[in-house]
């Protein structure tokens, strides 16, 4: 036991320093750095515990032996330094008893947190979110450039008019174009049929609204081709139209080689090829760069450098006839594009029947 | 059309290798798919688009590779000996049709030697896809190939009276064609007879009584001009595609017949031998007459938005054949902004008619890559679609909700469709179905959704939530009429098994639930018990809006009933929904609307508990409404906090823990106010509902 503390028990006369305010003093700060030392031992709560019961207790403690040893016992004298040194050591004392206390505490805690280790690697407590299917996001994808560029989106029936899907498109009955769209028909509404195409609504958007018109039409369409990796008698389209008094070829080009550079990236070169449709005048198959070799040629692209997108090219003035435009004032462009190919071409789908099995394996996917 | 290389050189002289072609040609609008090589050199495999029959043959494709490389074009020029004899005294031709048959030519060839053909004529045959079959047949083929005019020999002796007339058919009259098949023909077909009957379907295939054959002596060759329409339906109708129909139903050149009569004639003589009678048998009622179209300059600018030089028009033009002359009164200046070139078009060009259609010509062979791109400036704001933002907000909901959308077809099977079929609507029905499994459009939504919940089950995928936007069809009144859906369809765990949780089945009260939070958005929903054929009963309920108030319903719900699981092969609860999405869509964008913030209460809230026993049948509804009537301003809220039924409850009761939430404006609420609030209910419920009250 430390000298000073042994002083403790010692009768105040037994100091030998009734006469010595600086000896005293020496003695009280001893104290207070033995304290001070000892406060720093590892923080447990017996620690804790057992120095303030050591320093602060009640009963034969550091303290209480100096307010019964010394200070009841100091002449009247000396009484006066003995309150003021115990005033000056006690809240001392008392604060290095807290701070052990907390400190013991937070370890305590600690311990236990460190007892109860989080295995991070064991997965969290998670909702099942669903997801939208691929064709809606890339619809979603398509509107967002589209709409960019000032194209209004526009809806028309599925079970269509021939003279919509045909006759309006300048595709009279007995046109060999009719051949490459076979088509179902409605057996119990006369005349009604399975639109071929997004186009229908080409007429039936200028039949009401005089230019400018800027659309794109997204919907369902259909076909009598037996279902394959690369067919099916229901596919998803997105029609675009353009007319103005001042739209060009080089505006159709602009703009469908904006889309490409939106939907495939900005490194993306498009290309124009010579094609014929109805509808269209001059009409063009519309390439882009292969997005998986960047055109150097690979299976994606059968070694081609170039993957066929769709069809496309600036309205067919005999279409403006159908809707009464004037056809000496007016132009403007048209493409169709296929939304399914499209993502399939992105995510690298070989299968296009996955898009309506919905096997949620694959819906999961595309979170 | 198959284009073989070498003999594309006899007419326009290239030495651009073949790979170089390709891309040449497919950049111009002639998409070559593939080379392949063969015995006669190699082969392009040209894509010809169906406005564009000239380029059927080889002499058509050698006029777009001379515009394209600006070389001359060099046509075969045929010479024939011909015998003093004139073919008019050996034969005569009719055209009865005229309307079907704008031109019939005929030529005689006496004393040939029918035999096989040489090994180059055969090698460039068989390179193009064509079998050889004998020196006659061969040349009248070949002759197709290189200049797009279909010819047929007859053998001359077989032809009664030596006459040809074009007529026709009348209505099932038969004839054996040469593919050895009997065919009978209706009144809108032409066919060319003798003075007996039948001996050829027009521009389609030959008979099998006249047909070449290594006895044949003497020959007659047609080359004629049929109507693009009549063919195609003939071809249609009879099923019967050939090399010739194709060309005719696309429009072939009527000025061509005569000529390639006479490069037929010149190949059978050298190939055959024989005499070939003075002159050719021509009958052409209506001459054909060339027509002229302008093209300026000005319109050229208006839908391309980028100039070509004069030097370019004009050569691109003449080389295609259509002899442009400056027209416009500036004619010394070059490329001046009026000018203008009268064009000539010429008769293999029928698809050229107007001004656009040489824009066109001249736009392909210059370059769709010459014209720069250019954004149009936008002049209005891009819509979305009426109700896009609430469809959205929908859609996202159900993602949180944790359903999977679908995108399903709507043509489905009858069968199928007529389980789920909503009372008196009537589908729209395929009339040339690939399958009975889509033969109609479907009614219902819920026909879709169990056919997705049946494959993923029979994938091993056995949790599911799915959902599905679309449409269902139905014809009224011989009108079709389709109508915006929603369906959800469920089946298996609604949570599984981890180590934070337990796994739960879903269950009845999960559809209910996402329900409720889609009609949340909407401003809530009513439910009512319904009573549906494919739906279990007692777990089946009708929907409606709650802004509706007892309204009509728009849509239905409920667990799949016993006797639809077992067709469905569905050895696990499924749950289904189908609802109607416009009204929805509209109650959201309504709720939307109207949504206004609400001050947040100042004074606490405070629970009170009720442990109630209840007669079996007494619903959560009667208990709301009950203590709703009290009219207690500070009553929040009625919550259901548990249900049981067994134990110290006796049979045919259950007990309930009602938790009910009450909240001042104006000040906290003190015990005796809450005394009092909790006797009032307890005693309304006992009174109105027998309700006693367990000690809690």
């Amino acid at each position: 036991m430390p000298e000073a503390i042994e002083k403790t028990h010692l009768r105040f006369s037994q100091l030998h320093c009734s006469s010595d305010e600086q000896q005293l003093h020496y003695l009280f700060h001893e104290l207070s750095e033995l304290a001070a030392h000892e406060a720093e031992a590892s923080p447990t709560p017996e620690v804790a515990e057992k120095f303030r019961v050591r320093w602060l207790g009640r009963q034969d403690s550091v303290l209480s032996r100096i307010t019964a040893n010394w200070l009841k016992e100091a002449p009247p004298e000396a009484k006066k330094w003995v309150g003021q040194q115990l005033n000056w050591l006690r809240p001392i004392l008392e604060d290095l008893a807290a701070n052990l206390k907390k400190l013991s505490e937070e370890a305590a805690l600690d311990a236990a947190a460190a007892r109860d280790q989080i295995d991070l690697s064991l997965p969290g407590v998670t909702r099942t979110l669903g997801t939208q299917h691929l064709v809606r996001q890339t619809y979603e994808e398509l509107y967002r450039i589209f709409a960019s560029i000032g194209f209004s989106i526009v809806e028309g029936p599925e079970i269509e008019t021939a003279y919509y899907n045909f006759e309006a498109l300048n595709i009279p009955e007995h046109h060999p174009a009719r051949d490459n769209m076979d088509t179902f028909y409605i057996a119990n509404a006369p005349g009604y049929l399975l639109r071929t195409h997004t186009s229908p609504m080409q007429a039936r958007t200028m039949e009401k609204q005089q230019p400018p018109v800027r659309i794109v039409v997204p919907g369902k369409v259909y076909r009598r081709d037996n279902p394959d990796a690369t067919h099916s008698f229901v596919f998803h389209q997105l029609e675009g139209l353009a007319v103005d008094t001042d739209i060009t070829f080089c505006d159709f080009k602009g703009t469908i080689e904006y889309f490409a550079k939106e939907f495939f990236g900005p490194q993306t070169r498009v290309r124009l090829r010579p094609s014929y449709f109805p509808f269209t005048e001059p009409s063009a198959e519309f390439d882009a760069s292969c997005h998986v070799c960047g055109g150097k040629g690979c299976r994606t692209c059968k070694h081609s450098g170039w993957i066929e997108m769709f069809g496309a090219g600036m309205v067919n003035p005999a279409v403006y006839g159908f809707v009464k435009y004037d056809a000496q004032r007016y132009s403007g462009f048209a493409f169709g594009l296929g939304v399914d190919r499209l993502a399939m071409l992105k995510y690298g789908i070989d299968d296009l029947q996955q898009f309506f099995r919905n096997d949620v394996r694959f819906l999961r996917q595309f979170r | 059309m198959k284009v073989l290389y070498n003999w594309l050189k006899e007419f326009a002289d290239v030495s651009a290798p073949p790979a170089e072609l390709r891309s040449r040609l497919s950049m111009a609008g002639v998409s070559v798919d593939s080379i392949d090589e063969s015995a006669a050199g190699p082969v392009l495999d040209a894509e010809i688009t169906i406005n564009r029959p000239d380029l059927l043959g080889h002499v058509g494709i050698a006029r777009e590779v001379a515009a394209l490389y600006r070389l001359d074009l060099k046509r075969p020029q045929p010479k024939i000996n011909e015998s003093a004899e004139p073919a008019m005294q050996a034969a005569r031709v009719e055209i009865e049709s005229p309307e079907l048959c704008a031109r019939y030519t005929a030529r005689i060839v006496r004393g040939v030697k029918v035999q096989p053909s040489p090994d180059w004529l055969r090698q460039r045959l068989e390179a193009l896809g064509q079998s050889s079959i004998n020196n006659v047949v061969d040349a009248t083929n070949y002759v197709m190939l290189e200049v797009g005019q279909p010819l047929h020999a007859f053998d001359f002796d077989r032809l009664a009276e030596h006459r040809i007339v074009v007529r026709r058919a009348r209505q099932g009259e038969t004839m054996r064609t040469l593919d050895g098949i009997e065919r009978k023909f209706s009144k809108d077909m032409c066919l060319i007879c003798d003075a007996r009957g039948a001996v050829a379907v027009g521009g389609v295939m030959g008979g099998a009584e006249s047909e070449i054959s290594f006895s044949t002596k003497n020959l007659l060759l047609e080359s004629a001009w049929f109507d693009p329409i009549s063919i195609r339906r003939t071809s249609k109708a009879l099923g019967l595609r050939t090399e010739a129909s194709l060309r005719f139903e696309r429009g072939a050149d009527i000025e061509m017949a005569a000529f390639a009569s006479k490069r037929a004639a010149e190949l059978i003589q050298q190939l055959a031998g024989g005499e070939v009678l003075g002159g050719v048998i021509d009958v052409y009622p209506q001459l054909h007459s060339p027509q002229k179209v302008e093209l300026s300059r000005k319109e050229l600018l208006r839908v391309m938005g980028a100039d070509v030089p004069d030097r370019e028009i004009e050569e691109i033009l003449s080389a295609l054949g259509f002899a442009p002359v400056r027209s416009d009164t500036n004619r010394g200046s070059a490329d001046s902004l009026v000018a203008a070139w009268s064009c000539a078009i010429p008769s293999w060009r029928g698809d050229v008619t107007r001004e656009i259609d040489l824009i066109e010509e001249v736009a392909r062979l210059y370059g769709y890559d010459k014209f720069p791109p250019r954004l149009p400036p936008a002049k209005l704001p891009a819509k979305r679609l009426p109700h896009a933002r609430e469809e959205e907000r929908l859609r996202e909901r159900l993602v949180a909700l944790g359903y999977h959308e679908i995108v399903a077809i709507p043509l489905v099977a009858a069968e199928r469709d007529a389980i789920f079929r909503p009372e008196n609507a009537s589908p729209a029905e395929i009339a040339n179905p690939l399958s009975e499994d889509a033969s109609l459009m479907r009614t219902s939504g819920a026909v879709s959704m169990a056919a997705t919940i049946e494959w993923n089950l029979n994938h091993g995928q056995k949790n599911l939530r799915l959902f599905e936007i679309g449409k269902m069809y139905e014809v009224r009144g011989e009108k079709p009429v389709e109508t915006r859906i929603l369906s959800l369809g469920a089946a298996g765990l609604a949570r599984e098994q981890s180590i934070h949780e337990s796994s739960r089945e879903f269950s009845f009260g999960d559809l209910k639930g996402s329900l409720d939070e889609i009609f949340a958005l909407a401003g809530g929903a009513n439910w009512r018990p319904a009573s549906l054929q494919w739906l279990a009963p007692n777990r089946a309920a009708r929907i409606s809006l709650a802004a509706a108030g007892e309204g009509k319903p728009i849509g239905v719900c409920g667990q799949l009933a016993r006797t639809v699981a077992q067709k469905f092969k569905f050895r696990q609860d499924v749950f289904l929904a189908e609802l109607q999405l416009d009204p929805l869509l509209e109650a959201i964008a309504k709720a939307s609307a109207t949504l206004r913030y609400e001050p947040l209460p100042r004074f606490p809230a405070v629970e009170r508990d009720f442990s109630l026993v209840l007669a079996d049948g007494t619903s959560f509804a009667s208990i709301e409404h009950a203590i709703r009537a009290l009219s207690i301003p500070e009553l929040r809220r009625i919550e259901a906090v548990d249900l049981f039924r067994g134990g110290q409850v006796p049979a045919g009761k259950h007990s309930l823990l009602l938790r009910v939430t009450f909240q001042s404006d104006v000040s906290t609420l003190t015990d005796a106010q809450l005394a009092e609030f909790s006797a009032r209910i307890a005693s309304a419920l006992s009174e109105k509902l027998g309700a006693s009250l367990r000690a809690s």
